[in-house]
């Protein structure tokens, strides 16, 4: 049951997916800074 | 200071000891005061790595960087969110399952006493060194720019913290750091608004990051690639940042007790692991929010007088030196030029809007002139500085502070200096809590007899409070040796993170290679680190390249496992000769 309770995670449905979802957002800002740097400069 | 801005100091600081006292009931042995039971929610789990992370400097260093050095210095936390992935996936596991109170009990598990001891020993002199000296930074700040008397100052940003964090533990530290942290964030949050406010009317929030742009401000991304190639000094760029930073992130959540103990504190596998995972999604965000402060600043002050030198201290000693009639005329030559770049500037806003290309591209280029004469200015009064006081001659760590100084309302000045006290306790208490850890887990506890569950309780809260005055006293005799010293440590530290990392890397992922391999490529890296850092000053060693200290932790780490993996079977074969000679048929 305790094991049970600690696999289950919030929003997703694996840890994989936990960690590309973290990377992901990564790319997305190294992107979105990317693209302000060109806008601002 | 008003008195309403000593009100609002005290009765923060204040309130921040009550709640921990009140927050420090624990269970009186030693996984109720170094792990809280192991009992925290993520979301607890998270604040604490963070407020352990986020130090004074942090708060007062990130906007001056980004006013001198631009947003580029965001690109140091690229690392931070692959580094949380590969903790997630090897480090907590193991920890957890083997259910350690330090980083360094598993290295005697996997390899000898003398691994982990050594790991352990160099743990605390670079943490107990560094803490010391995060007492000792922010508080010569505030001091130089409010007059305060610094033993004091130091008194109270090391000392207030001990009481709670002697009294409840890592429960305290992380209960304490949640509010710690949401305080932080109003007043920062509080604090760009009022910067915003503090423009001309005619100038937006956008506008202001169009003029910085200009400067050169919104560097955000560079490739740190040169005419002459990649420029392997370059501090902040994206290949330092992601690489680089990476080794050192993983290294400093990976091996470092005062980390390692934040997510040791968690329920589970499970909670460790969302409070790393989303510390890497909401670092970068949150320190580029911090560094947008910075950018802003600058900018008011391109509408606005900005001092010769941020450090107001150094300017009154410079104004009543032997210099005093070059630091006027220097003065008079700086506020004229400053006249005019505000000038230029509304106009350049002006054209901007008309969508006067024409007149924008050269309002632009005459706006870049100017800040170069500027620093020209500032560079010749750092100049005289360093010969009429031993003060601090790089402002950047003073520009955040002065700002708020000069300008903030009263009320918001009072609690913005005293974030600065509560994000220095939020990663001081951490790092005592650390310490006490791996001094009673790795050394007391180790190496004497058996005590009772109350005696080891009791003990650890002294070695806590010894930490404490320790660090204190590290603050004190920083002071005498002026500021070269923050910079020496913060080297130091990097020097010796890459070598660590190695160690627990080898120990995760090649399990053919034992202690004693370990520990000599341990040395034999070490040492080539320490070289390679010192190459200019070693007249032999010129032929090495000249490289930033955020290569060293990945230079590090990967060298202890390149030559542990070289010296494994050379032990193996010393070894079984050894057992050749000692068996009973080389004896017949």
């Amino acid at each position: 049951m305790m094991d049970n309770q600690q696999d289950k995670l919030p929003l997703l449905k694996s840890w994989k997916q936990w960690y590309a979802v973290v990377i992901g957002f990564l790319i997305l800002l190294i992107i979105a800074f990317y693209l302000l740097t060109k806008t601002f400069s | 200071m008003t008195v309403i801005d000593w009100i609002v100091i005290v009765a923060t600081l204040l309130s921040i000891v009550v709640y921990g006292l009140y927050k420090s009931r624990t269970t009186k042995n030693l996984e109720g005061y170094f792990l809280s039971n192991r009992n925290m929610p993520w979301y607890l789990v998270l604040l604490s790595i963070m407020g352990t992370q986020a130090s004074a400097i942090t708060f007062l260093s990130a906007p001056g960087q980004a006013y001198s050095d631009g947003m580029r210095f965001v690109q140091y936390y690229f690392g931070l969110p692959i580094a949380m992935v590969v903790i997630c996936i090897t480090f907590v596991p193991i920890y957890n399952r083997l259910k350690v109170y330090t980083a360094y009990e598993y290295l005697e598990n996997r390899f000898d006493i003398k691994t982990r001891t050594l790991t352990s020993f160099l743990f605390l002199l670079q943490r107990g060194l560094s803490t010391g000296i995060s007492i000792y930074a922010p508080s010569i700040i505030l001091s130089s720019l409010f007059g305060w008397d610094i033993l004091w100052t130091n008194i109270v940003m090391g000392g207030l913290l001990i009481i709670y964090t002697v009294s409840g533990g890592a429960r305290a530290v992380a209960y304490t750091q949640k509010l710690q942290l949401i305080i932080i964030f109003i007043a920062m949050f509080l604090a760009g608004y009022t910067v915003v406010h503090l423009l001309p009317s005619s100038v937006s929030f956008v506008d202001a990051l169009s003029v910085s742009g200009k400067m050169g401000k919104m560097n955000i991304i560079t490739s740190g690639v040169t005419e002459k190639g990649f420029n392997w000094n370059d501090r902040y760029n994206i290949w330092s940042g992601v690489i680089g930073g990476f080794f050192l992130a993983l290294s400093y959540f990976g091996t470092d007790q005062s980390q390692v103990g934040r997510y040791l504190t968690a329920q589970n596998n499970r909670e460790s692991k969302l409070g790393l995972l989303m510390n890497g999604l909401v670092k970068i965000p949150m320190q580029f929010f911090i560094l947008s402060i910075g950018v802003l600043v600058f900018a008011f002050y391109q509408f606005n007088h900005s001092p010769i030198s941020f450090n107001s201290a150094l300017v009154a000693e410079a104004n009543t030196s032997q210099y005093k009639d070059s630091v006027q005329l220097l003065q008079h030559g700086f506020d004229s030029i400053n006249q005019i770049k505000s000038a230029k500037t509304i106009s350049f806003i002006q054209a901007e809007k008309e969508k006067n290309i024409a007149h924008q591209n050269a309002l632009s280029a005459d706006l870049k002139l100017l800040n170069q004469q500027t620093e020209a200015y500032r560079t010749k009064f750092k100049e005289i500085g360093k010969k009429v006081s031993d003060k601090d001659t790089n402002d950047t760590n003073y520009v955040f502070l002065s700002f708020v100084k000069d300008y903030l309302p009263i009320g918001l000045k009072g609690l913005l200096i005293a974030i600065i006290f509560l994000a220095a306790w939020g990663s001081i208490a951490a790092a005592l809590n650390s310490l006490a850890s791996s001094t009673m887990i790795d050394f007391h506890k180790r190496f004497s007899a058996r005590e009772s569950s109350l005696s080891e309780y009791h003990t650890s809260k002294l070695y806590t409070l010894v930490w404490g005055i320790f660090c204190i006293l590290i603050a004190q005799f920083a002071h005498r040796l002026g500021n070269s010293l923050i910079e020496t440590v913060n080297i130091l530290g990097s020097l010796f993170y890459g070598v660590i990392l190695g160690i627990f890397l080898v120990a995760f992922y090649l399990k053919n290679v034992k202690g004693t391999a370990t520990f000599i490529a341990a040395l034999i890296v070490e040492v080539f680190v320490v070289f390679l850092f010192f190459n200019e000053q070693i007249s032999f060693l010129k032929f090495l390249p000249d490289i930033s200290f955020l290569w060293l932790n990945a230079i590090g780490a990967l060298g202890v496992m390149l030559v542990s993996l070289c010296i494994q079977p050379m032990i193996k074969q010393k070894n079984r000769r050894a057992e050749a000679l000692l068996s009973p048929s080389y004896s017949k």
